[in-house]
C-alpha cells in the first residue's frame, strides 16, 4: 500500500474513532442496548383538507400519569393555531384552528416511557360509597350506555351476582361474563345491547356492554382510548375499561389479549370517556395515522442524546429529526457496513458476483424477511423472469424494450407478491418502493447473457456467489445493535470509509489470485526474483 | 505460506496490477483509443501500423441493415463491437455457397441485423453504453500456424510496459472456446520465450498441456513466424497510445504479417500462467532500466533498442531463476 493512502486511511478511521471516544467517554452515551428499557417515540401524524373555511382539528394527547411518562413534546401547526385544552374530565386535548386551506398536515411527536401498571384489589369490604364527584360522572346513563335497559337487568339477574360487599367479585363477574361468552369480531358492533343481544361485536362495542353492566351494578366504569406500541408494527388504537373499587380505577380490557387488574406496558392513554382520538369540524376530509419507533436506550440516556453538553452534538443528534427520517436514516446508516464487506468480498477474496452492489440493494430490500424467505423470493422471480427472457428471445426484440418487458413482468411478479403478502401479513415488506425491481431486470438479463455465452454453469456458478455474497449482508441490515452504532454514532462511517481506503490501497494478493496462481508456487521452472 | 511463495517469484495479482500498473501509468484520458477499436484502428492507420480492412460500420440501429449490402463480394468477415469486452458479441462469417456460415451453422440476413442491433444497442460494450457495430476484414491464419489454428483466428498477446515488449503469448482458440482467443473461455494460452520466440508451456482451462486438445498436435517448441515483427508491431502500436501497461493482440495475416487487433488497457494476468512466469520481476527490470515513471513519459528509444531491452529483461530474469 503506497503511503499517502495509509496516512488518509488512517486519518479517517482516526477522525472516526476520536468522535466517537469522545462521544462514549467524555458525553457517557451507551456502546449497547439494552433489550426492552427505552421509551417509545410516538407521533400522531394528521392530514386535514378544508375549503378555506375556519375550523378547527382536535386530538387527544397523553399525560403523563402511572405507566407512562411522557416528555420530549414536538408539536407542529402548519399555519394554524395550536393550543392545548386541558379539561375538567382530566383529558388533554391538542386544538388545531383556524382557516383550513387545500391541505395542511400537522404533527405531534413526545416520547414515552412505558411501564406496567398492576392495582392491586382492595382488602375485604366493606368498601366506602363512592366520592359524589366520581358517581356523578361515571354512574350515569349515556346513550351509548343504556343503564337502564331491561336486557341489561336481565343480564345481571342471570349472573348472579356477588353482594356489594364482595365488590372485586362483583366486578370480576361482570368482566368474565363479557370477556369469556361474547365473541370478538371485526368488524363488529359498538352498539352495547346488539352486542349483548349477539353475543359478539367490535372491542369498542364489548368494553361498552361491560361498562353498562357494571354501572347498571353500581360500579362506576369508564372507557379509556388508547395506543398499543407494537415494535415492528404502527401502533393499533385500542380501547379498554376502568371500574372505580374503593379508591381506585382497575384497569380492564375483555379483547382477545384481555388484561384485568393491571395494564401491560405496551397500552398507552390517550384520554377517557365519550371522546374520539382525532376529529374536525368544518373541514372537508381529515386523516390521522400515529407511527411508533422503540428507542434501545433508557430515558435519561435519551435526554443525553438529545441535548448532549456539546452544542455542536446536539445539532447533529438524529434523534431529534421526525420519525419516518429516524427509520430511514437507521436503514441508510447501514449501507457503508454493507460497502465496506461488498469491497472486503471483491479486493480481499476476488469473488464476482452480478453487479457491484445488486447484493446490498437485494438485502436492503428484503430486511424484513428471513435470510432463506429473500434469497427464495429473488430466485422465484429471476427463475420466471428468465423463462420469459428465452421466449423473448425468438422474437428478436430491441433491447430497451425487451428489458421495458422484462422489468413489467418482474413488476407484476412483485405485485402478485404483494397480494399474498397481504393475505400472509407480511404485506410491510412491499410498503417501501425499495424493491429493487430495475436491478432484478437487469440481473435477469445478465444471467441469460452470461449463461448464452460462457455457459449456463458459469452462470449458474457465478448467480451462487452472489447469493452468497447477499446471505453474508443480509444479516448486518437485521442487526438492531449494528442499526443502534451506525444511527447513535454516525462518525463510524468515516472509519468504514478509512477501512475502504485502506482496501483501495491493498496491492496483496486475492485469495482468487492464490487459488488462480497456486502451479505457480512450487514449479522448479518458475522464475525467481 | 503460498502468498510468500508467490511474491517469492513475481507472480503479479490483480489488485497489484491495478495499483501499481494500470492506475500509475495508464492515464484516464488515453483509455478510449484502446476501449474503441474504432479509434485503435484509426490511430493505427495513421501511424502506418497494419490493422485489418474496416468494411462497414453502424453507429445507429438504421444503419444496421445496411451493413450486409455493403459486404457484398466479401468472402468472409467479422462483426464485433467497437467497444467489446473480453471477446463477448463477435460473430465471425465464412462464405459459403452464398450463404453466411458460423462455423457449421447458417446465419440469416435476419440473425446478422439482429447481432448488429443488440451491439448497437449497447448488450456487449463495457459500461452498457450505446456501442457502434463494425465488420472487418477476418484474417487469414499464417500458413505457420495454421495446423495450431482449429477454429477461428490465433493470436499473439504481447504486454508492453513503458514501451518495452516484457511477456508474449500464443492464444489458440479450441472448439470449445467457440472460435475465441480469450483464456477464460477455453483457448489454449500458450507461453513464448521472447528472445528465441519459440513456444515455451502452455495452458488449457488452468491445466498445463503438452498437446493441442482439438488435434493432439505438440505445441511446445514451435518457432513463430515473424517473430521480431510481432514485437515491434506490439510496441509502436503501443508507444502511440500513450498508455504505459498495455496488452497488444496481433494476429499473424498469410499476407498483411503481423497485424493489430485491438489493443488492452487492463490485460489479464493469466499470461502468467502460460509462461509459468511472474510478471514482477520484468516489470521491476523495466523500471530500473527505465528510472522512475514520469507522468506523461513517451519512450523515446528506437523501437530495435526497445525490443531488443525485452528481450534482455526476460533473458536476465530467466538467469536468476536458474
Amino acid at each position: 500500500m503506497s503511503r499517502p493512502a495509509l496516512i488518509v486511511g488512517a486519518l479517517l478511521v482516526a477522525f472516526g474513532l476520536a468522535v466517537f471516544g469522545l462521544k462514549v467517554f467524555k458525553y457517557g452515551l451507551p456502546l449497547a442496548v439494552a433489550e426492552g428499557v427505552g421509551p417509545w417515540q410516538v407521533e400522531l401524524r394528521v392530514n386535514v383538507r378544508g375549503s378555506g373555511a375556519p375550523g378547527s382539528l382536535r386530538a387527544l394527547l397523553p399525560a403523563s400519569e402511572a405507566g407512562q411518562a411522557i416528555f420530549d413534546e414536538k408539536p407542529t401547526s402548519d399555519r394554524l393555531d395550536f393550543v392545548v385544552r386541558e379539561q375538567s374530565g382530566g383529558n388533554r386535548t391538542g386544538v388545531w384552528s383556524g382557516p383550513i386551506g387545500p391541505i395542511h398536515e400537522v404533527v405531534y411527536a413526545f416520547r414515552v416511557q412505558m411501564s406496567a401498571v398492576e392495582v392491586p384489589l382492595p382488602a375485604a369490604g366493606p368498601y366506602p360509597k363512592p366520592p359524589a364527584s366520581i358517581g356523578a360522572l361515571y354512574l350515569e346513563r349515556t346513550p351509548a350506555l343504556p343503564v337502564n335497559a331491561p336486557q341489561i337487568a336481565a343480564h345481571l339477574d342471570a349472573l348472579r351476582l356477588p353482594s356489594m360487599q364482595d365488590l372485586p367479585g362483583r366486578i370480576r363477574t361482570i368482566y368474565q361474563s363479557v370477556a369469556n361468552e361474547v365473541a370478538s369480531i371485526d368488524p363488529g358492533s359498538d352498539d352495547a345491547l346488539l352486542v349483548l343481544a349477539n353475543r359478539d361485536g367490535s372491542e369498542a362495542g364489548k368494553e361498552h356492554l361491560l361498562i353498562t353492566l357494571l354501572r347498571a351494578a353500581g360500579v362506576p366504569a369508564r372507557l379509556v382510548h388508547g395506543l398499543e406500541l407494537r415494535t415492528d408494527a404502527t401502533p393499533r388504537e385500542r380501547t379498554w375499561s376502568e371500574a372505580w373499587v374503593a379508591d381506585r380505577w382497575l384497569p380492564m380490557s375483555t379483547s382477545q389479549d384481555g388484561f384485568f387488574a393491571r395494564r401491560p406496558e405496551t397500552f398507552l392513554v390517550l384520554g377517557r370517556g365519550a371522546v374520539v382520538n382525532v376529529e374536525a369540524t368544518s373541514v372537508l376530509s381529515v386523516g390521522h395515522r400515529y407511527r411508533s419507533l422503540r428507542e434501545h436506550l433508557r430515558a435519561d440516556e435519551i435526554a443525553n442524546l438529545l441535548t448532549p453538553d456539546n452544542p455542536v452534538f446536539e445539532r447533529l443528534s438524529f434523534y431529534r429529526l421526525p420519525l419516518p427520517t429516524q427509520a430511514a436514516l437507521r436503514v441508510l446508516l447501514l449501507i457503508p457496513l454493507g460497502a465496506v464487506m461488498i469491497a472486503l468480498f471483491r479486493n480481499v477474496i476476488g469473488v464476482m458476483t452480478y453487479g457491484t452492489f445488486m447484493p446490498i440493494l437485494i438485502s436492503l430490500a428484503l430486511r424484513e424477511f428471513s435470510l432463506w424467505r429473500s434469497l427464495l423470493l429473488v430466485a422465484g422471480v429471476i427463475v420466471f423472469a428468465l423463462s420469459l427472457r428465452r421466449a423473448l428471445d425468438s422474437l428478436r426484440l430491441l433491447m430497451v424494450p425487451r428489458l421495458s418487458i422484462l422489468l413489467c413482468t418482474v413488476v407484476l411478479l412483485v405485485s402478485g407478491f404483494a397480494l399474498v403478502g397481504d393475505e400472509t401479513q407480511t404485506a410491510s415488506l412491499f410498503a417501501g418502493v425499495l424493491f429493487p425491481m430495475v436491478i432484478l431486470t437487469m440481473l435477469t438479463e445478465r444471467i441469460f447473457i452470461t449463461s448464452a455465452e460462457e455457459g449456463v454453469r458459469e452462470a449458474l456458478v457465478r448467480a451462487v456467489i452472489s447469493a452468497g455474497v447477499a446471505a453474508t449482508i443480509h444479516p448486518i441490515f437485521q442487526n438492531a445493535h449494528a442499526e443502534y452504532l451506525m444511527f447513535t454514532f454516525p462518525e463510524l462511517t468515516f472509519c468504514a470509509m478509512g477501512v475502504l481506503v485502506w482496501l483501495g490501497g491493498y496491492t496483496g494478493y486475492r485469495v482468487s489470485d492464490l487459488l488462480r496462481f497456486r502451479s505457480l508456487a512450487h514449479d522448479p521452472r518458475a522464475e525467481a526474483a | 505460506m503460498l502468498p510468500h511463495q508467490l511474491h517469492v517469484r513475481g507472480v503479479l495479482g490483480i489488485n497489484a496490477r491495478n495499483q501499481k500498473y494500470t492506475l500509475r501509468v495508464n492515464e484516464r484520458r488515453f483509455y478510449p483509443l484502446v476501449d474503441d477499436k474504432l479509434a485503435t484502428k484509426r490511430m493505427c492507420q495513421e501511424a502506418g501500423i497494419p490493422v485489418p480492412r474496416l468494411f462497414a460500420v453502424a453507429e445507429v440501429h438504421a444503419q444496421a441493415k445496411r451493413l450486409l449490402p455493403q459486404l457484398a463480394g466479401e468472402s468472409a468477415f467479422v462483426l464485433k463491437p467497437a467497444r467489446g469486452a473480453m471477446g463477448n458479441g463477435i460473430l465471425v462469417i465464412d462464405m459459403r455457397d452464398a450463404k453466411m456460415m458460423r462455423g457449421s451453422r447458417v446465419v440469416s440476413a435476419e440473425d446478422f441485423v439482429y447481432h448488429a442491433a443488440g451491439i448497437i444497442s449497447g448488450l456487449y460494450s463495457l459500461a452498457g453504453h450505446v456501442d457502434a457495430a463494425m465488420v472487418e476484414e477476418k484474417l487469414v491464419t499464417h500458413a505457420a500456424i495454421a495446423p495450431l489454428a482449429v477454429d477461428g483466428v490465433p493470436d499473439v498477446r504481447v504486454i508492453v510496459y513503458r514501451g518495452i515488449p516484457v511477456m508474449g503469448m500464443m492464444r489458440l482458440p479450441t472448439r470449445s472456446s467457440g472460435g475465441r482467443a480469450n483464456l477464460h473461455q477455453g483457448a489454449l494460452g500458450v507461453g513464448i520465450d521472447l528472445e528465441l520466440g519459440l513456444t515455451t508451456h502452455a495452458m488449457f482451462r488452468g491445466a498445463s498441456i503438452q498437446k493441442h486438445p482439438d488435434n493432439q498436435r505438440a505445441l511446445l517448441g514451435f518457432p513463430i513466424p515473424s517473430f521480431d515483427q510481432v514485437l515491434t508491431t506490439a510496441v509502436s502500436a503501443a508507444s502511440h497510445t500513450g498508455l504505459g501497461y498495455v496488452g497488444a493482440d496481433v494476429v499473424i495475416d498469410a499476407i498483411l504479417g503481423p497485424a493489430i487487433l485491438e489493443l488492452n488497457a487492463r490485460p489479464g494476468l493469466a499470461i502468467q500462467l502460460a509462461n509459468r512466469a511472474g510478471l514482477g520481476p520484468r516489470l521491476d527490470a523495466v523500471d530500473e532500466a527505465l528510472g522512475s515513471w514520469r507522468r506523461g513519459e513517451r519512450n523515446e528509444m528506437p523501437t530495435e533498442a526497445r525490443v531488443a531491452l525485452g528481450r534482455e529483461v526476460a533473458r536476465a530474469t530467466r538467469r536468476l531463476a536458474a
